[in-house]
């Protein structure tokens, strides 16, 4: 992605006195092209009524910028997509070092981890157990 | 400046001294569930045909159903009483009853150390039926079709 | 110039919910707050790899006790958007009546909650007994008194009657006008104003800065609410969101204490608006698989939720996201710590009504 393109556009919002609402990333299984997946990661800006989102598709090991910088609220969405997802977002205002939350596997949200336990699951039907 | 003797709470105060309590004496006084309340799983083994749905519907995984053994399980305590099964029963074999779950304890582990709260049924294989009888009175002969 | 550093939470005698923030302070002053969050993390997002899109209503609506109704009624919004389905109207007026019951059992417990923080133990029976009346109505409606499961794909799977209706309308009524005594002591008692007024200032423009969201923002003088946006038939009802301008945390205690009573009010017009009769259907019966993907905005009690769903044409969803207004006000509450006395901390924590489970998921 271009960080600079991208960080102007969210000046803009931040100047029309826009509020940034959620950071939301959905991972992307690891496919042919894409062998160890992507994430698809979104920016949503909300003023009155009006709800606008800035899309990416973020390719691991990618560096996404922060915007805390611009929207202080930001930096609790960035360390989350930092800590479950494995994204690598840089220059965070306040940076937890991985220690927002304390989940026992780390990044569960990664495409290979979540690849691993769907295929450990078989898609996890109910476990028929024999008695 | 606020009055210090403005206290609206002290009328409230007076009335509670004098009247009754607003709790109940549970475990002396227990109220009765209303009607309609999600209470406890409840399982008729008569009716059920093994099929599975409500198995594969449970958001806890809390029901057990293999139709080679027409084995039953629910495990009551991780039953979170939703329904889902209740509405997805063709037979009508499942229901929530309205008392709340019976409280179990780790004493209440079953004969062969089952978790608390393990409930579970076999149905026992129907006996086959005594093949019709032919027309001149005889039973028919082994292998022949009426005997299947 | 020495530093302290004093781990507040999980457990701890004045904090309502498992909080983590590691306080540093300077003699008595905390000049920053580092948040964990985790203690009760499930991992609810995640199971959607395990559970089917039919059933993880269920599991969303136990993500939080006291915001229950919202997130199972906010998961059927998202699947019925995905695959267009369209809900009977009067299902979709019984569900603007739950959540908005749900909303004023809410806030009674946050108020007896912060009564309680305070030191005003009487007052926090006192709102908690008359949450038990709201409570008596789930149960006797939903067949849960927090969990109600009662939403599905498509509508509702329970209906409320028309003269069921009326019997609600007549004890909320009565339970507003038992509320008003407790809404002036929040309003006149000096003590409540002596622990709260002035602490915790945030401003308007701080407000907006941080994403401050839900009554922590109208009491900071920015109108948001997000069922002023008309949608889910709540352009058919006459409100004005409760807004307060003073920013500290009786302005907070004070919204809250209005939007009981508006609430009722809601709940009085809508079952005046509904259709009535007996033979409206309760739900539409949903075919298929969903494959798309939706943000979903409610006003839960604490503030605007969004929901995110992606679905990609299997029983199983691919991403369920649940982003709730605690989450949103996390950053808030960090900013109104610093600066403040040690004391003071409990009481700011509370005032932006928090709900870990939520959070955390």
């Amino acid at each position: 992605m271009d960080g600079k393109a991208f960080l102007a556009r969210v000046g803009e919002y931040q100047k029309d006195g826009w509020r940034l609402a959620i950071i939301n990333a959905t991972s992307i299984l690891p496919t042919e092209d894409m062998e160890h997946g992507a994430f698809d990661v979104s920016w949503s800006f909300a003023k009155d009524g009006a709800f606008e989102h800035l899309r990416e598709q973020i390719l691991p090991g990618e560096e996404v910028p922060s915007i805390s910088g611009l929207f202080g609220g930001a930096f609790l969405y960035e360390n989350e997509l930092r800590e479950l997802f494995g994204i690598k977002v840089t220059g965070i205002a306040v940076d937890l070092q991985g220690q927002l939350y304390q989940t026992s596997e780390r990044v569960p949200f990664a495409p290979s981890a979540i690849r691993a336990r769907l295929e450990a699951s078989g898609r996890a039907e109910h476990p028929v157990k024999k008695a | 400046m606020p009055n210090p003797f403005d206290l609206p709470m002290v009328g409230r105060t007076l009335r509670n001294l004098v009247s009754r309590p607003a709790t109940r004496r549970y475990p002396f006084e227990v109220r009765a569930p209303f009607p309609g309340a999600r209470g406890t799983l409840e399982f008729d083994l008569d009716t059920c045909v093994f099929c599975g749905i409500c198995a594969r519907r449970c958001p806890a995984a809390a029901i057990t159903c293999v139709r080679e053994d027409k084995y039953f399980a629910i495990e009551q305590l991780t039953c979170v009483a939703c329904g889902a099964c209740v509405e997805v029963c063709n037979k009508k074999s499942l229901r929530l009853s309205i008392d709340r779950r019976a409280v179990q304890t780790h004493a209440d582990v079953g004969p062969a150390g089952e978790r608390p709260g393990h409930q579970e049924w076999h149905k026992q294989d129907v006996v086959a039926p005594a093949p019709p009888l032919a027309e001149n009175g005889a039973t028919p002969a082994v292998g022949s079709p009426a005997q299947a | 110039m020495k530093r302290t550093i004093v781990p507040m939470g999980p457990q701890h005698p004045v904090l309502p919910e498992p909080l983590v923030l590691d306080l540093i302070l300077q003699d008595e002053k905390v000049i920053d707050a580092v948040p964990t969050i985790g203690y009760v993390h499930r991992g609810l997002e995640a199971m959607v790899e395990r559970v089917e899109y039919t059933e993880m209503g269920f599991v969303v609506e136990r993500i939080c006790g006291i915001c229950s109704f919202m997130h199972g009624m906010g998961y059927c919004l998202g699947i019925e958007d995905i695959m267009g389905v369209e809900v009977p109207e009067r299902a979709r007026w019984l569900r603007l009546i739950w959540a908005e019951i749900a909303r004023v059992q809410s806030h009674l417990l946050w108020l007896g909650l912060g009564a309680d923080a305070f030191g005003f133990e009487n007052l926090f029976m006192h709102c908690w007994r008359m949450r038990e009346e709201i409570l008596d109505i789930f149960e006797q409606t939903t067949g849960g008194r927090i969990i109600h499961s009662v939403n599905r794909i498509g509508g509702v799977r329970r209906d409320m009657s028309d003269s069921e209706l009326v019997a609600i309308v007549a004890r909320l009524e009565r339970l507003g006008q038992a509320f008003e005594e407790t809404a002036r002591i929040f309003q006149t008692d000096p003590s409540i104003r002596h622990r709260l007024s002035g602490v915790g200032v945030l401003s308007r423009e701080d407000a907006h800065a941080v994403g401050a969201v839900g009554p922590m923002a109208r009491a900071s003088g920015i109108g948001m609410d997000t069922r002023l946006s008309g949608t889910y038939l709540y352009d058919q009802l006459d409100f004005e969101p409760v807004v307060e301008t003073d920013g500290d945390c009786l302005a907070r205690v004070l919204v809250r204490v209005r939007e009981v009573t508006q609430s009722i009010g809601l709940v009085r017009q809508m079952v005046d608006k509904m259709p009535k009769g007996e033979d409206h259907p309760l739900d539409t019966k949903v075919r298929g698989l969903p494959n798309g993907e939706a943000f979903i905005r409610l006003e839960q009690p604490r503030g605007e939720v969004i929901y995110y769903f992606k679905a990609n044409g299997t029983k199983y969803l691919e991403r369920f996201r649940a982003r709730t207004p605690t989450f949103a006000n996390i950053p808030a509450m960090i900013k109104l710590v610093k600066g403040c006395d040690l004391a003071d901390v409990p009481n700011i924590i509370l005032t932006i009504d928090p709900c870990i489970s939520c959070t955390e998921r």
